[in-house]
């Protein structure tokens, strides 16, 4: 009895505000509720308006018009992003046509072949490309690659392949920018991104499962092939789209080296030129027009649009494998 | 059993192949960079402001100066609200919608394509607000890298946050202190080596980036001054030097061997290249020992 009393002039102490810590509690919550309230109202500030900016261009034109419209021109107010929307997925299906094989062989090969001491060498060297500015992947690729590409790759290809496959076919022989290029320096860009989120992957399947494979006299190659692999499918798919969505994001490198045409690659050595480039070109020359600017957010908009539905799968697929999981 | 032997002999030697090709990548474009780079580094290159030598390019001081400057504001500007919102999310918010939310914004802003948030800043930040930042400047340039960057420190203050025992705090708490006292004086100050972190891969973060850089603090071949200036289209009536003027990144001075061919020697490219990378595989390799020793320690 005497307990409950006790306790209920505290609670009486509390509501008249006359509790000794009340008021400091409460300085302290409201101070960082403040902080978090702004960055959260900034954070959606940028998300909200960029397609605030976009609405004008993308209610005039329609969406569906805007993504398979083939004609952009300022001056007409034809805004249609086709041609550049299938530069950057092109762009991006052969980065990771590239990328993804070469990881996830790479991957394999540091948890399931390489001795300890090889992966602590290794795995470090494959980070470290994280550390290389784009920008200087770009110059890298422009000032050294385009030259290699241009007097060896490029009628290498288009003599072997070329002959029976277009898609290989050399249109501009005395050019190295091309969509190949671009995509090998990108791969390069999202290789990290790739090789360690996929080891993490391969690494958190459980030695048991290796181990009932092996005693069920399956070689290394099967149990990877049928049981590791299977069983990080989800780390290796998040891995894969993580490197989409910052192959698709990429401005400097690909602005460099996709050689800037304004139609669609047809074979994989023609030039091309990315929605992210478009934007950088044009948004600093448009100001003055309304419409261009609402057309280049537009742009933007579908970029981000995409990147925040690569994320919604991610996250729904992070909470179903985390519960399959417990 | 033949050919099993040989799909095992063929996926391993592809393995080991492929592990082979991406080690070597890093040492290739390393070796490539450093052997055009490294016969124009020396000391007059580095210090010496591009203006101050004859025709365009030729030094690099002014370019050093820029990106050290705005990498640090840029993070001076993300960290304090970082800070903030991960501690009100560790210890404070309550409301789960809310937290999923603000989870939610947080991946969304950290995996956003640079290009939208350059574009963001060079139409609000340079040509709306000009009046006020000055256009392409040094202002708009941090306020636009400090969203990049915000994310970065958010998630490793929430890290470290996480890494507080809890019975530290609770002995705080049960020794009489209040919730502020206990965040301040015990969460803050353990979870401080996790934070600096966050801070340090922001401000590399910061320094490697090109195109917000490019779309928001533009290039100026002048070294950063310290200087007001009377000017009728700001605020004030004043340019204050060097907020609101253009500011020369290393970045840009890259991009710029790109632009203008023929007119600056690629070797400078790579040279400054070189400094860049150096800059921000020192901030990296930094922060991996930190993280490495304190997990041992």
């Amino acid at each position: 009895m005497q307990q409950f009393i006790e306790r209920l002039n505290t609670k009486l102490l509390e509501t008249a505000g006359l509790s000794n810590n009340f008021k400091f509690k409460n300085a302290d919550n409201l101070f960082f509720s403040a902080i978090a309230g702004m960055t959260l109202f900034l954070m959606l500030f940028i998300i909200i308006y960029v397609f605030y900016v976009a609405s004008p261009v993308l209610l005039k034109v329609g969406l569906l018009d805007f993504i398979t419209g083939t004609r952009w021109n300022y001056g007409a107010s034809a805004y249609g992003i086709w041609n550049y929307a299938l530069s950057t997925i092109y762009l991006t299906v052969l980065t990771l046509l590239i990328s993804v094989p070469l990881g996830l062989f790479a991957a394999i090969f540091l948890t399931e072949f390489a001795s300890k001491r090889i992966e602590s060498i290794l795995r470090p060297l494959i980070e470290l490309l994280v550390g290389i500015p784009s920008v200087v992947y770009g110059i890298f690729g422009f000032f050294i690659l385009e030259d290699i590409f241009r007097h060896h790759i490029d009628p290498f290809l288009n003599g072997t392949l070329g002959v029976f496959l277009p898609i290989f076919r050399d249109n501009n022989p005395n050019d190295g920018f091309s969509l190949l290029l671009a995509s090998t320096v990108l791969a390069v860009m999202v290789l990290p991104t790739i090789v360690t989120l996929s080891q993490d992957a391969i690494r958190m399947v459980s030695k048991d499962y290796r181990d009932a494979s092996f005693s069920l006299g399956a070689t290394k190659w099967e149990t990877i092939k049928n049981v590791v692999l299977p069983a990080a499918k989800g780390g290796i798919t998040a891995s894969v789209i993580l490197g989409a969505m910052r192959a698709m994001g990429e401005t400097m490198a690909v602005l460099m080296l996709y050689g800037g045409s304004a139609t669609a690659p047809v074979s994989i050595l023609d030039s091309g030129t990315a929605m992210t480039s478009l934007i950088l070109g044009d948004l600093g020359s448009n100001f003055n027009n309304d419409e261009a600017v609402s057309a280049l957010f537009a742009i933007a908009a579908l970029l981000f649009g995409m990147e925040i539905f690569f994320v919604i799968i991610i996250k729904l697929m992070s909470g179903s494998y985390g519960s399959s999981k417990a | 059993m033949d050919r099993r032997r040989l799909e095992e002999n063929i996926f391993k030697g592809i393995s080991y192949l492929a592990g082979i090709i991406s080690g070597l990548i890093l040492i290739v474009i390393m070796g490539k960079i450093a052997w055009a780079g490294i016969p124009y580094i020396n000391w007059y290159f580095l210090l010496t402001s591009e203006n101050e030598t004859p025709g365009i390019g030729g030094g690099i001081g002014n370019s050093i100066a820029g990106t050290f400057v705005l990498s640090v504001f840029a993070t001076a500007i993300a960290s304090p609200l970082a800070v903030g919102l991960a501690v009100y999310m560790k210890r404070y918010a309550k409301n789960r919608p809310f937290i999923k939310l603000v989870d939610f914004c947080v991946e969304v802003i950290s995996g956003t394509p640079s290009i939208v948030l350059g574009a963001l800043g060079i139409l609000i930040l340079v040509f709306y607000l000009r009046y006020y930042t000055g256009g392409f400047s040094l202002i708009s340039g941090s306020i636009a890298l400090s969203l990049l960057i915000l994310p970065v420190i958010e998630r490793a203050a929430e890290q470290a946050i996480d890494r507080v025992p809890k019975e530290l705090e609770e002995a705080s708490y049960a020794l009489g202190a209040n919730k502020w006292e206990t965040i301040t004086k015990i969460t803050l100050p353990f979870a401080l080596s996790g934070i600096i972190t966050g801070i340090v891969l922001g401000i590399g973060r910061a320094a490697e980036e090109s195109a917000i850089v490019i779309m928001t603090a533009g290039y100026s071949i002048h070294m950063l001054s310290f200087k007001i200036v009377p000017n009728e289209a700001l605020v004030y009536g004043v340019k204050v030097y060097p907020f609101q003027a253009l500011l020369a990144t290393l970045p840009i001075t890259i991009y710029n061997s790109y632009h203008y061919p023929t007119m600056v020697d690629q070797g400078e490219g790579f040279a400054a290249a070189l400094v860049l990378i150096g800059i921000v595989m020192f901030i990296n390799l930094g922060t991996r020992l930190l993280l490495r020793r304190r997990r041992i320690g």
